[in-house]
């Protein structure tokens, strides 16, 4: 049998070991991005804790306390920001958060607007025919916080302007590197801000008034929830990469193991049969 | 004159955390010198230079938007980006400037006043960079 088979299976045995290549160096590539992530996560997080202590401070200070920012009103538009990856072989990452997203929304009688950070997500909206109010295709790689600011000035203009009654955030939440689950968060209006921990409460001076410091820090706060979740989504893009091309390398294996084992195995039964033909030959002869 | 604790934080990191005797800041409503026992105050902070004083020598820095909080434990600036004098990338800032002009003659042709806006923003801390730059 089989030497034309013996050819097949060499062919795909190389070509499996070359994607096993590709995908081994794109985990790795995967791995080494997710450290730096991580980094980056941290690093933001205390400017993030302060923010938000700083506006749970003000808004305990007074009872009456209200801006814009904070008085809720009947929700007619929405806003999505949402975050997906740029490029794909993520597994779920991608698709879970839009699913999420889109499934956030399906009870309303107008579709939201959106602004969309990473390509993903700007393909996937324009092609659903979404109003998009922002784009930000290659963004979170690269991302800095300034950049943010300009989606937090959008989103803190569109919801001051009454174009939109809120804001909600889609990201995909950093559990551990295997675990990564898509999460909304609502932005605007701010509620819920938990009351301060400081004993000088009621006692700080507010220079010049504690709403007019309130509205100065609401559009930074946005601003650094974004860059949070913008982070944290990469963190999350380069887990769910590293995960699925870690399992694309061991299939790969597998299927380098297997097909080698019905190589040789093809091999021994060529050189049995020779071996039985020249020794029936020789029979014959003698 | 008595030490106090001091954190400067922005999103990209903590630039500084450590003792001080002496901040200097321009608020919205005018510069403001924080001292030890300082009353607990709060006021946002505009595109410029901050003054602090370390081991009885200031140090200068570049603020671009921020707020102020003293406490009494501790006095604590959150700003959107702050570098130290000698530590601003001049050749950025340059660039920066560069594009920001641009933009503003663009902008204002075009009457965009939102845009204008975004780009004089830029500007100025652009030309906020390049002056304390100098101070190093």
């Amino acid at each position: 049998m089989a030497t034309g088979n013996m050819k097949d299976i060499k062919r795909r045995i190389k070509s499996v070991s070359s994607t096993r290549q590709i995908t081994k160096a794109m985990e790795l590539v995967a791995s080494s991005k997710l450290r730096k992530a991580k980094q980056r996560s941290e690093n933001g997080r205390p400017y993030f804790e302060a923010q938000y202590e700083l506006l749970s401070e003000i808004a305990s200070v007074k009872k009456d306390f209200s801006t814009i920012f904070t008085e809720p009103r009947e929700i007619k538009n929405r806003l999505f920001i949402v975050i997906a990856g740029d490029r794909g072989l993520a597994g779920g990452f991608n698709s879970n958060v839009l699913k999420h997203a889109v499934a956030a929304h399906k009870d309303d009688a107008v579709k939201p607007k959106i602004i969309a950070i990473g390509r993903k997500a700007v393909d996937f909206f324009e092609k659903r025919g979404y109003e998009l109010v922002g784009r930000y295709p290659y963004f979170a790689e690269k991302a800095k916080t300034g950049n943010c600011m300009d989606i937090a000035q959008i989103a803190g203009d569109l919801f001051a302007v009454g174009e939109v009654d809120e804001v909600e955030l889609f990201y995909t939440a950093f559990v551990s590197p295997l675990v990564q689950t898509p999460e909304s968060a609502k932005l605007l209006p701010i509620a819920n801000i938990g009351a301060g921990t400081g004993d000088d409460n009621g006692l700080i001076t507010y220079d010049p008034s504690p709403e007019a410091v309130f509205d100065r820090v609401v559009p930074k706060f946005l601003m650094s929830m974004i860059s949070c979740a913008v982070v944290e989504s990469f963190a999350s893009e380069q887990g769910a990469r590293r995960t699925a091309m870690e399992n694309a390398t061991d299939n790969a294996d597998e299927m380098i193991a297997n097909l080698s084992l019905v190589y040789n195995r093809a091999r021994q039964e060529k050189i049995t049969n020779e071996i039985t033909e020249i020794v029936s030959g020789a029979n014959a002869l003698s | 004159m008595t030490p106090f604790k001091l954190q400067i934080i922005t999103p990209d990191g903590v630039i500084f955390d450590g003792m001080t005797d002496n901040v200097i800041v321009r608020t919205t409503v005018g510069d403001k010198g924080i001292l030890a026992h300082h009353e607990p105050y709060v006021a946002a902070i505009t595109i410029s230079k901050f003054k602090v004083r370390i081991d009885g020598e200031f140090r200068y820095g570049a603020i671009s938007s921020g707020v102020i909080k003293v406490s009494k434990e501790k006095t604590v600036i959150l700003a959107q980006s702050c570098e130290w004098a000698d530590e601003i990338d001049v050749d950025r800032a340059v660039h920066a400037k560069q594009v920001a002009e641009e933009r503003i003659t663009e902008y204002s042709k075009a009457n965009d006043h939102k845009n204008l806006d975004i780009a004089e923003f830029k500007l100025k801390r652009a030309l906020n960079r390049l002056e304390i730059a100098k101070l190093k």
